[in-house]
Order: C-alpha cells, then sequence, then structure tokens
C-alpha cells in the first residue's frame, strides 16, 4: 500500500467519520428516545444553582451518581436507570468514587448535617478527606444543599418530607426541656429494645474498641466528653446529645443499640447500620455507657447470652 | 515584525518553543499533581484558598499534564522530525512561532479560569468554550503547517512517523471539538446518557489519537536512528498504524460499562479493547524487534533511553487495559485507584517518557551540541521511572482495597482509613516525579542557553 499524503489524512479522517457514525450517532439516537423514569422531575431554580457549583467546584471528581448493581453504599437502594438522567447536561456520572455516590443523597440527613459537613467534612465525619467548603459564602453552600437534598428526585422528596416532618417533632422535644426529649427519644424505641440489657460484659478490650470507633464517627457532634459539645454543635439544631443526661432515665445497652443503628431522622444523628456492624455498635454503645453515661448494663441481669465469645 | 525579524537567525524556533513549553508546564503540571495528592492526606492544609480547592486543582492537572507537558513535548518533536524525515524545511516558522504562543497563553488561561471555577464538568473536556476554540486553532495552525511542509516535500516517500504525526493532529482537532460539544458554548454538553458516550468517546481519543500516534510517531524515528538500523517491517508499520485507527476509535464506551447505555455499544466496547493488542503489538514488535541485539547503542542515548522504557511501559498499559475492559474485572477494579495507577502508566510512563526523551534527543540535534548535563538527564530517567513504577504499584493495591471492600459490602468512609497510607507513598512518589521536572526545566535551558559549558 502507498502511504500518500491523501490516504493518511483523507483515509484516517473516513474511518474516523465512520467510527463517529456507528460508536456516536447511532447510539445517540438509540438512546435519545428514553422514556423518563419514574423518579424524574424537573429540579428547582436553587437546585440548579447548586448543580453548577458542584461543577465549578469539582465536586464530581470524587463523587459518582451511577448505581450499580453491585453497590453496597449509600444510594444502593436504587440502580441507575437511563430514564434518570433525561435533563442532566451534563450528565454528572463521575469516575472515582473517593467519597460516595451521591445518586440518592437528598433526604439521607437534614440540612443542618449539611450545613455542618460542608463548612469542613471533619466536623461531622472525623476521617473526611473531602475538602472544606468554608470558602464558599453561606448563601453558594445554601444552594449546594439545595442541590444534594434533591439527588434522587422524586425518591428524594419522599425523604426530605420525612426528615422535615420529623424535624419538627425533635425540634418541639428538645425545647420542652431533656427529661420531655428523653422520653421523646425513647417512646420510639420498640418495647423489646428498650427493656434489652446490652447482652456481652464491659471489658478493657471491648471498651478499646468502642474508644477507637467512637472517635472515628461520633466525636465531631457528641464531643470529646460525650457532653454534646463537638464542633459540630454550633450549626445543629437540636443539637448533638449530651450524654450525661442519660443518666438515670431509664437508658439499656438496647435503647443505644437501636438509636446507634438507625439513627434519629429529622436531627443530624445518622444511621450506623451501614458502616458499624453489630459487635461495633455494642462496643461503642458500652463506650458511652461507661465513660459519659457512667451507668452501663452489660453483662448485668438478665444476662441475654451465654456467649461464647464476648 | 521586530520579533518575526529576530526570529529568522534562530534555527528551529518553533521547535524549541514547544520544547520549552512542555519543560516549564511539566513542572507547573506536577506540582498540582503533587498539590492535590497532598489535599488527599491533609485536606485541611490548603482550606484557606478556594482556588486551590480539590476539585478545582485536578483538572488543571489532568489537562496541564495532556495538554501542557506531553503534547507540546511530543509536537516539538514532530515539528523537528518532520521536516528532517521530507528533506525539507518546516513550511513556516512564523506561523509555528505564533502557534507556540497562542498555545501557552490558552495554557494559561485554561489554568486560571478553572481554578476560579470556570468549569463544564466533564472529564478532559472541563475547559470552557472560548478555550476550546483556541485548541481547535491551535491545531488546526499546526495541521496546516505541517501538511503544507509535506507539500514541499523534497522526499517522496512518507515515512510511518510522518503518517502517525498528521493523523493525530487533524483527528484530535475533529475529536476535540466533537467531545466537547464545541456547538452548544454555554454547556459544552450533550443532555442525559447521550452525553456521556459522547464524553467519552472523546476522552478515550484523548489518548488514542492524540497521545499515543504522536509518541509512536516519535519512537518510529529516534529508536531506529539511535540504534542505526533500519525499521524491522514496513507491513507491521501499516498494520499498527491502520489498526490503531480503526480499533482505537470506537472503544470508549470501556469506561461506561457499569452505566445504562446500549448493551450493542458495550460489546463493541469489550471485544475491541481486546483486539487493541493488534495495533499494540504491531508497533512494539515493530521497534522491539529493530532494536534487537542493539540494546546498547538505546542505553547509551538518553533521549532513546527514556522512549525505550516508555514502548515497555505501553506494553503493560495496554494489556492492563484490555484486561480492565473485561466486565468481571471492572466490578473490582472501577471508580476507585486502579484506574488512576492506569491512567499514570499510560500518561506518564508511556506518553510522557517518550515526550521527554524525545526532547532530549532532538534539542542536540536541532542545537548541533550536547545536552547540557547528562548526568541530570540519567538522574530526572530514574526520578520518573521510579515515581512512576512506584506509582502503579501503590494506586494499583490501594484500588484493589478499595474496589474488593466495596465488593464485600463496606462504605467508602471505613475503606479511607485502609488506603491513606498509600496516599503517603503516593505524594512521596509525586515529590520524586516533581523534582524529576524541575531538573528537566534546568537542564533544557541549560542545553538551550548555557552553551553545553558543563561537562557530562
Ligand atoms: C477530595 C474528594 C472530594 C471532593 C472534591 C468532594 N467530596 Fe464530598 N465527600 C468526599 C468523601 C471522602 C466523603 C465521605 C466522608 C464524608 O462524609 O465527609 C464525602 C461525603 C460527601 C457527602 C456526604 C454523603 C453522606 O451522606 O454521607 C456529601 C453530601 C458530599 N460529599 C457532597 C460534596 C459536594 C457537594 C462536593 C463539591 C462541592 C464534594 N462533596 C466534593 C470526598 C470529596
Ligand atoms: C452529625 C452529628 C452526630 C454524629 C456524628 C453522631 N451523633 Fe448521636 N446524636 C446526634 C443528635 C443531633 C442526636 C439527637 C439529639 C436530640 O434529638 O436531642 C443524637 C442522639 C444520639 C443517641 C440517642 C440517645 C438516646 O438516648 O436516645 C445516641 C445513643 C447517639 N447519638 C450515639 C451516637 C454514637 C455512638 C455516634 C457515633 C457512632 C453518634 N451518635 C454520632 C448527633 C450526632
Ligand atoms: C489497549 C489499550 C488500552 C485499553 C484497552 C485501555 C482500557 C481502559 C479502560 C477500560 C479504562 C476505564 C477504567 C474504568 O473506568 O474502570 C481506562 C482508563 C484510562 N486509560 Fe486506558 N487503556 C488502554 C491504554 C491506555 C493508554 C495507552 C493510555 C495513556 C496514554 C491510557 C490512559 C487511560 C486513562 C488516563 C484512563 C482514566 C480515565 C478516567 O479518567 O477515568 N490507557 N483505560
Amino acid at each position: 500500500m502507498k502511504m500518500t499524503p491523501l490516504a493518511v489524512v483523507v483515509g484516517s479522517l473516513l474511518i474516523l467519520g465512520a467510527v463517529v457514525f456507528v460508536a456516536v450517532i447511532l447510539p445517540t439516537a438509540d438512546t435519545s428516545n428514553t422514556p423518563a423514569s419514574d423518579i424524574l422531575r424537573p429540579r428547582t431554580p436553587a437546585e440548579n444553582q447548586g448543580r453548577a457549583l458542584y461543577i465549578a467546584n469539582g465536586c464530581v471528581f470524587c463523587h459518582s451518581q451511577s448505581i450499580r448493581n453491585i453497590d453496597w453504599d449509600l444510594g444502593a437502594k436504587r440502580i441507575a436507570r437511563a430514564g434518570d438522567y433525561l435533563m442532566d447536561r451534563p450528565i454528572l456520572l463521575g469516575s472515582e468514587r473517593t467519597g460516595p455516590d451521591l445518586s440518592q443523597e437528598g433526604g439521607e440527613h437534614p440540612d443542618d448535617w449539611h450545613t455542618a459537613h460542608f463548612k469542613n467534612p471533619r466536623i461531622t465525619r472525623p476521617l473526611s478527606i473531602m475538602p472544606a467548603f468554608a470558602f464558599l459564602d453561606q448563601g453558594s453552600r445554601n444552594s449546594l444543599i439545595r442541590y444534594v437534598q434533591g439527588l434522587g428526585l422524586k425518591d428524594a422528596d419522599l425523604r426530605m418530607k420525612r426528615q422535615t416532618y420529623w424535624k419538627k417533632e425533635s425540634v418541639r422535644a428538645y425545647e420542652a426541656g431533656p427529661e420531655a426529649n428523653i422520653r421523646w427519644l425513647h417512646d420510639m424505641v420498640p418495647e423489646g429494645w428498650r427493656k434489652l440489657p446490652n447482652p456481652y460484659p464491659t471489658t478493657a478490650a471491648g471498651l478499646a474498641r468502642g474508644h477507637k470507633i467512637y472517635q472515628d464517627f461520633c466525636l465531631g457532634c457528641h464531643g470529646p466528653i460525650g457532653d454534646g459539645m463537638g464542633p459540630a454543635q454550633a450549626d445543629l439544631y437540636p443539637p448533638p446529645l449530651n450524654f450525661t443526661i442519660l443518666k438515670g432515665r431509664g437508658i439499656t445497652g438496647g435503647i443505644l443499640y437501636y438509636q446507634i443503628m438507625n439513627g434519629i431522622t429529622g436531627t443530624a444523628m445518622p444511621y450506623f447500620k451501614r458502616e458499624l456492624e453489630s459487635e461495633k455498635i455494642w462496643d461503642v454503645g458500652d463506650f458511652a455507657a461507661v465513660y459519659f453515661i457512667n451507668q452501663s448494663d452489660a453483662g448485668g441481669d438478665p444476662a441475654g447470652i451465654d456467649a461464647a465469645y464476648e | 515584525m521586530v520579533i518575526f525579524r529576530k526570529l529568522d537567525t534562530i534555527s528551529y524556533p518553533t521547535a524549541l518553543g514547544f520544547a520549552l513549553t512542555s519543560a516549564v508546564w511539566m513542572a507547573i503540571a506536577t506540582f498540582t499533581g503533587l498539590l492535590g495528592a497532598t489535599e488527599l492526606i491533609a485536606p485541611d492544609l490548603t482550606s484557606a484558598w478556594g482556588w486551590l480547592e480539590f476539585g478545582r486543582i485536578r483538572p488543571i492537572h489532568v489537562n496541564l499534564v495532556i495538554f501542557g507537558f506531553v503534547g507540546p513535548g511530543l509536537f516539538s518533536a514532530a515539528v523537528y522530525i518532520l521536516p528532517r524525515l521530507l528533506r525539507t524545511s518546516l513550511y513556516s516558522e512564523r506561523l509555528g512561532v505564533l502557534t507556540v504562543s497562542a498555545w501557552n497563553i490558552t495554557l494559561l488561561a485554561a489554568t486560571v479560569s478553572l481554578s476560579l471555577g470556570y468549569s463544564q464538568g466533564r472529564e478532559y473536556a472541563e475547559m470552557v468554550w472560548p478555550i476550546d476554540v483556541l485548541i481547535v486553532v491551535g491545531l488546526l495552525l499546526l495541521f496546516f503547517n505541517l501538511v503544507m511542509t509535506v507539500r514541499k516535500r523534497e522526499e517522496p516517500v512518507l515515512y510511518v512517523s510522518v503518517w502517525y504525526m498528521l493523523a493525530a493532529v487533524i483527528l484530535t482537532a475533529s475529536t476535540f471539538a466533537l467531545g466537547n460539544v464545541i456547538w452548544q458554548p454555554s454547556t459544552g454538553a450533550l443532555a442525559g446518557i447521550p452525553d456521556a458516550i459522547i464524553l467519552w468517546f472523546y476522552g478515550h481519543n484523548v489518548f488514542g489519537l492524540f497521545l499515543t500516534p504522536l509518541s509512536i510517531g516519535v519512537a518510529y524515528y529516534v529508536i531506529p536512528r539511535a540504534c542505526r538500523a533500519p525499521l524491522y517491517s514496513h507491513t507491521l508499520s501499516l498494520i499498527g498504524f491502520w489498526a490503531l485507527i480503526v480499533v482505537y476509535t470506537h472503544i470508549g464506551t470501556h469506561h461506561l460499562l457499569q452505566v445504562p447505555v446500549p448493551t450493542w455499544l458495550k460489546v463493541i466496547a469489550i471485544v475491541d479493547s481486546v483486539a487493541m493488542v493488534i495495533p499494540v503489538m504491531a508497533f512494539l514488535i515493530n521497534i522491539w524487534y529493530t532494536v534487537k541485539g542493539k540494546l546498547g547503542e538505546i542505553h547509551a542515548d538518553i533521549g532513546a533511553r527514556f522512549i525505550f522504557s516508555g514502548t515497555i511501559m505501553y506494553f503493560f498499559v495496554s494489556i492492563q487495559g484490555s484486561m480492565m475492559a473485561l466486565p468481571d474485572v471492572q466490578r473490582v477494579t472501577h471508580f476507585n485507584n486502579w484506574v488512576v495507577g492506569h491512567a499514570h502508566i499510560g500518561v506518564l510512563g508511556f506518553s510522557g517518557m517518550i515526550a521527554i526523551g524525545g526532547l532530549y534527543h532532538v534539542l542536540p540535534l536541532m542545537l548541533r551540541r550536547p545536552v547540557y548535563s547528562l548526568f541530570l538527564a540519567d538522574l530526572q530517567y530514574w526520578l520518573i521511572l521510579i515515581g512512576v513504577s512506584g506509582f502503579a504499584v501503590v494506586l494499583t493495591i490501594a484500588g484493589l482495597i478499595q474496589g474488593n471492600a466495596w465488593l464485600n459490602g463496606e462504605t467508602v468512609y471505613r475503606v479511607l482509613s485502609q488506603i491513606h497510607v498509600y496516599y503517603v507513598i503516593r505524594a512521596s512518589l509525586g515529590l520524586m516525579i516533581f523534582t524529576g521536572a524541575l531538573i528537566g526545566v534546568y537542564n533544557m535551558v541549560g542545553t538551550i542557553w548555557f552553551r553545553g559549558e558543563a561537562s557530562s
């Protein structure tokens, strides 16, 4: 074959043209009449403003918006469908998960959690490596919050409705004073859990593990001495619980376990069922009971289990 | 015009200009990389300066590496090599110098605008519309200069390097415009899944039609010349060239295997990602058989040494890439540092090493004097080789930890502390690479202005 300039330039351009037809134009035609998915709704102007900031600050380089059938973490409630993205220009699938997927972030937390987290993620998440967005003004951070609270669209709206409802309830309970607040908190715990003591006895090893978990997950809110005065406290309402007030108010290992596992919707208290396995929840609960509440029922009567390992 | 008249007294101003561009922007680009790596270890270190935020630094790093360091380095070699192969001179040095200047203004504008948050948020297509236009214009000016050089050639036969250089520049101008959706100035994007498809069609061709063919073109020139042997096979050159144009261009969807895009498109992408062994091995066999028995000559020529190492990296990155396109493998490797490792083997280990090697080979030919310091060049070689190999190791380990943990139901947050130590090693290796870049600038400036006074 004789490689003339014409053969090289025109030949390769022709091949490129054919490839563009097959690999760009055909699939675009193929996907251009994708029906809207069940969760699709237009974004509000505030959400669009937040989306522009999401793009400007390169959130897309750390966060995907693309859930696969092999995922477990945040957002794995729903596997992505082509119809979810119809209004995304550009589409923000992302190619790296330095942080978790945000497809279904809306309603995962109440707004005040995000207020603290965007100022400095280490406040609510001590080991985070996400940049602090304190350099943005409050208005911009609020737009970002509107955007992330809309991620998941109609699904997000459902979760946000729950957050808004329970936010009101939790604020009312908090403002009624410690006694009423704790009653409110514990009334939501099913009776079986409320009566359940921590079945495993307190051990030095268990406390050491609990301490580590407390530092990695809870410290920024409940504070180094468990009085709820962690740095996040300034932005959260109701503020993080002061553990010391639980003493003598019917606290049990079961309540601690249940609350840590499921979180308290409406408040900044997140659920930890995905991040902490059973033993870790018992350990951190007992750590708080021993060091902060100063009242632990661990391994006490009625002893739950004759455990082979504790 | 005074400047232009002065230009006529310098030989090869365009190639020299691109060489300096490459060296300086390599230092800046590797610095931003180091900065980003540091932020992943100490996120509050830079939090007082919003324009240094990780999400803004990362696209600056990526774009400067591709369009500031590797691209211009290979342009420099191309602008020198192409006329040599055609027994003529560059069509217009003035146009060339204009192109170099415009290109540098573009890079500066890209850096400033991205750090101020002007971004289109699409990987490798972050730069805003006016900058996109400048890049396309720059590529077209360069293409015009090269084609006109071809037209006035004295040598009737086009050597394989010439094919690659011509094709790389014009095809990249086309795919860049397409991938940046340049007819949509405000967003630079389509909507929904088609946007992902066109983005990764282009994104993959940044490597396939820009970095790879230019690197191959330079290697095809330097390697036979350094070992004073004819190229092993003309047939392999032909197969490699046309297979690259046909196959590399349409496998971009292997970046979207876990996304709801049409299945037939994924099948094509997977099958032909494996078929990539054809163009890859056609080139590598051709080069390696040319070198057979002459490794001593390669070792003696610092430029050729960089380039030969680059071809070995090309082997690894391509075999790895074909594996990563298999859905079973990608279940583990997608979304994590494994891919970052792959990207560095490719862009720095393969095309970056070849860009640097090209400069070290052609600069002495242009200036008719030896490299300022062979010792420093050697040091730079080892710093970068160890740096990029280390990257490959630690990022692959980190990626495997992340990928397997996630597959087992661990959350991203829980795995952060497990990969921290690899981030620390990565930043240290990044420091080596950045040091290598600084040495490169010094050596290049030395070669151009200090007139080879240093002994080697
Ligand atoms: C350096 C990478 C990085 C960048 C850039 C980044 N994040 Fe994050 N992000 C993380 C990491 C890591 C986490 C997990 C730890 C945490 O919650 O802070 C996270 C967590 C989050 C969460 C909490 C998810 C949850 O419910 O637990 C939200 C919301 C979030 N990021 C939004 C953003 C937004 C919006 C931006 C851009 C303004 C952004 N992130 C930029 C790394 C990043
Ligand atoms: C983002 C802040 C935040 C983090 C992080 C956090 N909490 Fe909370 N926590 C709260 C808030 C707010 C409340 C509820 C306050 C209220 O309604 O009065 C709460 C309530 C609780 C309760 C309820 C007690 C009861 O008697 O019902 C427990 C137990 C608890 N947290 C434990 C933990 C543990 C253990 C961790 C770490 C694994 C943790 N929290 C992390 C903010 C946080
Ligand atoms: C046969 C050749 C190659 C194949 C089949 C291949 C395949 C792949 C695949 C499948 C991915 C996506 C990984 C994922 O997201 O899970 C990828 C990413 C990447 N590849 Fe390659 N690769 C090849 C060669 C190269 C070369 C030569 C370079 C550099 C010059 C390169 C640079 C990159 C980069 C930078 C990325 C990261 C893209 C991103 O930002 O997500 N690859 N490659």
